[in-house]
Order: C-alpha cells, then sequence, then structure tokens
C-alpha cells in the first residue's frame, strides 16, 4: 500500500512527516495495521532565525516584518496558480518563525517567482513582497545551492557575468551562455530557434548583437554588479 | 522638431527587439518629437539583481545619473523592464533618503556623475498620451486600422507596483484595469478586444530557466486573447516579446493550437496607421506572423477604398 494511503487529504500531508510500522506495540497494546500510522510531532521547538536576519539585513526587503499572514499575496500569485508549493505567504511565515528547514526544502521551487509584482501590489500593509520573495531566493542560492535546479544557477550566471563584463545584455550571447553551461548547446539549432537565429545574420541584428561595445571606464562600475547583498 | 525629449532604449531596443525602436523612432517623429539618446547608456539591470539590496538601484541610478548630467530630466523609456527600474531607483532616490544617500556615494566612488535631482521617468505610452495626446495622435492617422481586431497586452512591469508612482500612476492609468493603450488603438482605428489576460504575467523572468512554467503563462495569455476573438496581440515590452512572439511554439505546445496569435508592438499599429510601410515598421523582424496580418489588412483596405 502506498505510504499514508489511509490518511484523508493525503495531499496536504508530506511524505516526510508520516510515520509508518510493520507491528508496533504501544503501551503494551497491538495496533498493528491502519491504526500504526503516525504524523511526527508539528511542535516547532528550535527557532533558526538565520534567513530572517539575513532577509532584514537586506534594505529592499525589510517591509518583511509589515506581514500580517493574510495571504493577499498567494491569492493573486501568478506562479502559484502553475505551482501549487509555491506560496508566498508560507515563505514569509516561515522565515519569520524560524522554520528554516522547510524552506530550504522547497528552495527548487522560491526562485520561480517571475517578479510581476501582483502581491506586492495586491499587499495591503505596504510589504514589497516581490522583492522580499526575491531575496529569499538569493539567500538560498548561497546557502543550499545543491537543491536548486542547474538551470537557475545557469541563468543567474550567464546574466551577472554579462553584466559585469559588458555593462549591457546582449540577449543572443546570453541565451547561448545559459545553453553552454548546460550542455544544451545544440537547441540554439533546434526548429524553433533556428528560423530566429537566420534571421537575425541575414538582417544584421545578430552583429549589433556582438559589437554593442560596453559604457566608458566600465571597470569601476563592476563590484556593483557582481555583488552579492 | 518642435520638441525634444531625452530617450532611453536599452540593450533590447539595441539589438535584437530592433522593430520597437525604429517604430517608436518613426512614431515620435511623425508627431514632433527630437529623441536625445540617454548616452554611455548600461543595462538597467533586468531585474535580474533585484535580490542584492542597496546594488540592485546601482546600474538604473547610473543611467539616470547620465542623464541628469546631459540636462535633461525627463526620459521617455519604451521597455516595460527598463521603465520599471529606472522608475525603481527614482522613486528610492526621491523617498527613500537613506537609499537615496547610498546610490549618490556609489556612483561617486565609481567616478559616475551622482543624481542630483530627482528624474522624471516617463513610459513612452504614457508620454504619447498625456503629453503629445490622443488628438494629435488622431490627427496624424492617415490609413485607420478599421476592422483590425486589436488584444492589448500590458504584461506587469508597466503598472505595477503601484506603491511605486511611476509615471503611468501619476498620469491616472488604471492600477488594475489599464487603459491608455485601450485609448491608443482606438484612436488608430482598430477595433479593440478586451480580454481576461491584459496585464497577466508572461514569466519572463524565467524564459530561460524555467521554460515550461513561461510556456504555459504565455500560453495562457496568447489563447485568452485569441479566444476572445483578436487576430493580432499588441504588446509592450521586449522581454513580453521574447517568450510571446520569438518562443511561440513553446506556448503552443504547452496548451496547444489555440495559442497560434500574431504578436506585434503597439508603436508598429501606430507607425502602419501613420502611413508607414509594413517593412518600416519593422514588421518583418516578428517572428509570428504579425507582417502577414497588416499585409491582408492592408489589401482590404486597398479593395475596400472607393476609387
Amino acid at each position: 500500500m502506498a505510504k499514508g494511503a489511509g490518511i484523508v487529504e493525503r495531499s496536504l500531508v508530506r511524505d516526510a512527516d508520516i510515520l509508518e510500522h510493520e507491528n508496533f506495540v504501544l503501551d503494551g497494546i497491538d495496533v498493528s495495521g491502519r491504526w500504526n500510522t503516525m504524523l511526527k510531532s508539528r511542535v516547532h521547538a528550535s527557532r533558526d532565525l538565520q534567513a530572517w536576519d539575513a532577509v532584514r539585513q537586506n534594505l529592499v526587503a525589510t517591509s518583511i516584518d509589515r506581514c500580517i499572514q493574510c495571504g493577499m499575496c498567494t491569492a493573486g500569485c501568478t506562479v502559484a496558480h502553475e505551482i501549487p508549493d509555491f506560496n508566498p505567504r508560507q515563505f514569509i511565515y516561515w522565515v519569520r518563525t524560524g522554520r528554516t528547514e522547510e524552506l530550504k526544502q522547497q528552495a527548487n521551487v522560491v526562485w520561480r517567482c517571475v517578479g510581476c509584482y501582483v502581491c506586492t501590489h495586491h499587499c495591503p500593509k505596504g510589504v514589497n513582497t516581490a522583492e522580499v520573495i526575491e531575496t529569499i531566493g538569493q539567500w538560498l542560492a548561497t546557502v543550499v545551492p545543491n537543491r536548486m535546479d542547474p538551470a537557475f544557477h545557469a541563468n543567474h550566471h550567464a546574466y551577472r557575468r554579462q553584466l559585469a563584463r559588458r555593462g549591457r545584455l546582449s540577449l543572443p550571447m546570453l541565451q547561448a551562455t545559459f545553453l553552454r553551461s548546460l550542455g544544451r548547446q545544440h537547441e540554439l539549432w533546434s526548429p524553433e530557434m533556428q528560423k530566429t537565429v537566420l534571421k537575425m545574420l541575414w538582417d544584421g541584428r545578430a552583429f549589433k548583437a556582438l559589437a554593442m561595445g560596453r559604457p566608458r571606464r566600465w571597470r569601476k562600475n563592476r563590484r556593483h554588479v557582481a555583488a552579492q547583498a | 522638431m518642435s520638441r525634444e525629449v531625452a530617450y532611453f532604449p536599452g540593450c533590447s531596443l539595441k539589438t535584437i527587439d530592433r522593430a520597437y525602436d525604429v517604430s517608436t523612432r518613426l512614431v515620435a517623429r511623425d508627431l514632433g518629437l527630437g529623441l536625445v539618446e540617454v548616452e554611455d547608456y548600461a543595462c538597467c539591470g533586468a531585474g535580474e539583481l533585484k535580490g542584492n539590496g542597496i546594488n540592485s538601484y546601482y546600474l538604473p541610478a547610473r543611467n539616470l545619473g547620465h542623464l541628469l548630467r546631459q540636462g535633461q530630466v525627463d526620459v521617455m523609456v519604451s521597455c516595460n523592464v527598463c521603465y520599471h527600474e529606472l522608475s525603481r531607483a527614482a522613486y528610492a532616490w526621491t523617498h527613500q533618503a537613506q537609499i537615496g544617500e547610498q546610490i549618490n556615494d556609489m556612483l561617486r566612488a565609481a567616478g559616475e556623475p551622482p543624481m542630483t535631482q530627482s528624474a522624471s521617468v516617463r513610459n513612452t505610452l504614457d508620454y504619447l498620451i498625456n503629453h503629445v495626446g490622443l488628438e494629435a495622435i488622431s490627427r496624424r492617422v492617415v490609413r485607420p486600422l478599421t476592422g483590425l481586431r486589436v488584444a492589448p497586452y500590458y504584461g506587469c512591469l508597466y503598472h505595477r507596483p503601484q506603491a511605486m508612482v511611476s509615471s503611468v500612476q501619476v498620469a491616472g492609468e488604471h492600477p488594475e484595469h489599464p487603459h491608455f493603450m485601450h485609448d491608443v488603438l482606438r484612436t488608430l482605428g482598430a477595433q479593440v478586444i478586451a480580454h481576461p489576460a491584459e496585464t497577466t504575467c508572461c514569466g519572463g523572468k524565467n524564459l530561460l530557466s524555467d521554460e515550461e512554467i513561461a510556456g504555459r503563462l504565455t500560453g495562457r495569455i496568447l489563447s485568452q486573447a485569441k479566444a476572445a476573438g483578436a487576430e493580432v496581440l499588441s504588446l509592450m515590452c521586449p522581454k513580453c516579446a521574447g517568450g510571446l512572439d520569438a518562443l511561440q511554439p513553446r506556448a503552443v505546445k504547452a496548451v496547444g493550437e489555440g495559442a497560434r496569435l500574431p504578436v506585434v508592438y503597439y508603436t508598429q499599429l501606430m507607425a502602419i496607421a501613420f502611413g508607414h510601410s509594413p517593412e518600416a515598421s519593422g514588421l518583418r523582424e516578428m517572428e509570428s506572423g504579425g507582417l502577414t496580418v497588416i499585409q491582408r489588412l492592408m489589401r482590404q483596405l486597398a479593395s475596400a477604398a472607393p476609387v
């Protein structure tokens, strides 16, 4: 039988929180069978506030402290409609109540925020939710990078590298760097891309993208682009 | 030229989204605006440095510093991402004293011109409507887009977040149901098709890294616009164009044939209505069949015209 099959609303319970035993004797009573399924205690004993500290130190994210957990952010969220685990209200809750372990377990979800600012727009308390979530995502990238999709890192590094080196974004080069670092460079010649690439070579845009240059005295600007918060 | 205004094209418009730049310039020239580019521009940050605290303001503030050094205060921005980033930096500099000081410290340390006053960042759409005016626009229309069923699409960063008091909010744009593009398209004589996805996000930020979600989000927009009866989607952001136009095959893969819909910039529709050719308006550079729709419209208009 599947793990926790007897639990009503099974989808709301995480696998890791279900305890099942072959034969289980509790206070001298054999509770084998269906009744030996237990849920882990939900008592939250150890508050780990490192995420909260990191987020509050970031000037753009201090508004996290105004949150009243109303959930308007999640209600309007673009990504929550596509990924049920993406829940900005819950991410903020975990940060502020020190449930860092739960947060880290969703590291591969938090970064999927698309930055559309619906949450910030709807927040009745003036939390800049979009930038708070972005900040939490960046923090997770420094503490549990391995739990995040390689595509996240490839995208992140492609942007940072190009911004630091050239101060401007050449989107074809960005895409090439991104695909190369994932070993997917052949996709540049996929049927969906091929037409665009050839057209850009033909009408000169590809050349413009290669020759876009960089701002004057760019070297001195670099550290603000490459820096973390 | 009767009026001069600074113009910030940004990286996309300088390279692959040349069509938006070309059509913006055509329309501006017709409306008597002389565009002066912000010199020595850098990227606006493109939303990629948001999690970086104070450093996230650096690139947009640097651009505003260069704008002010040129003796300009108003700057017209076509790209929604640039518009958002520059507005965000201008707002922080003006209303959040602590951040403003730090911004200028960073700029001075790098030998760049600091921000000396609050810059006024204007979205091209807002500038055309509220500075030039719908009346002046309607006077320039020589080829009304009669019968063209256009779905306006604003994206996210044009009007959000409301608390940032960007130029479109000052101009009185509706924060939930923006209508400036509707107004322009109506002025051009097009039939405006309202649809539920006018301001839903295209997922452009994760266009590369989260293909699956980006495909579903763009698919949702295109299919809703098409289902509402549109034959072309009118947009105003090069980042949206990436997903809705160039990578439309992904949207079709995610939600089906209902997502196949030609996409053009609203400035291209303006250029067409002002009498320019589809080629001069950059329609050849659109990937999803915008050229075909406009050529068909022009044939219809030609055959309907009195001899």
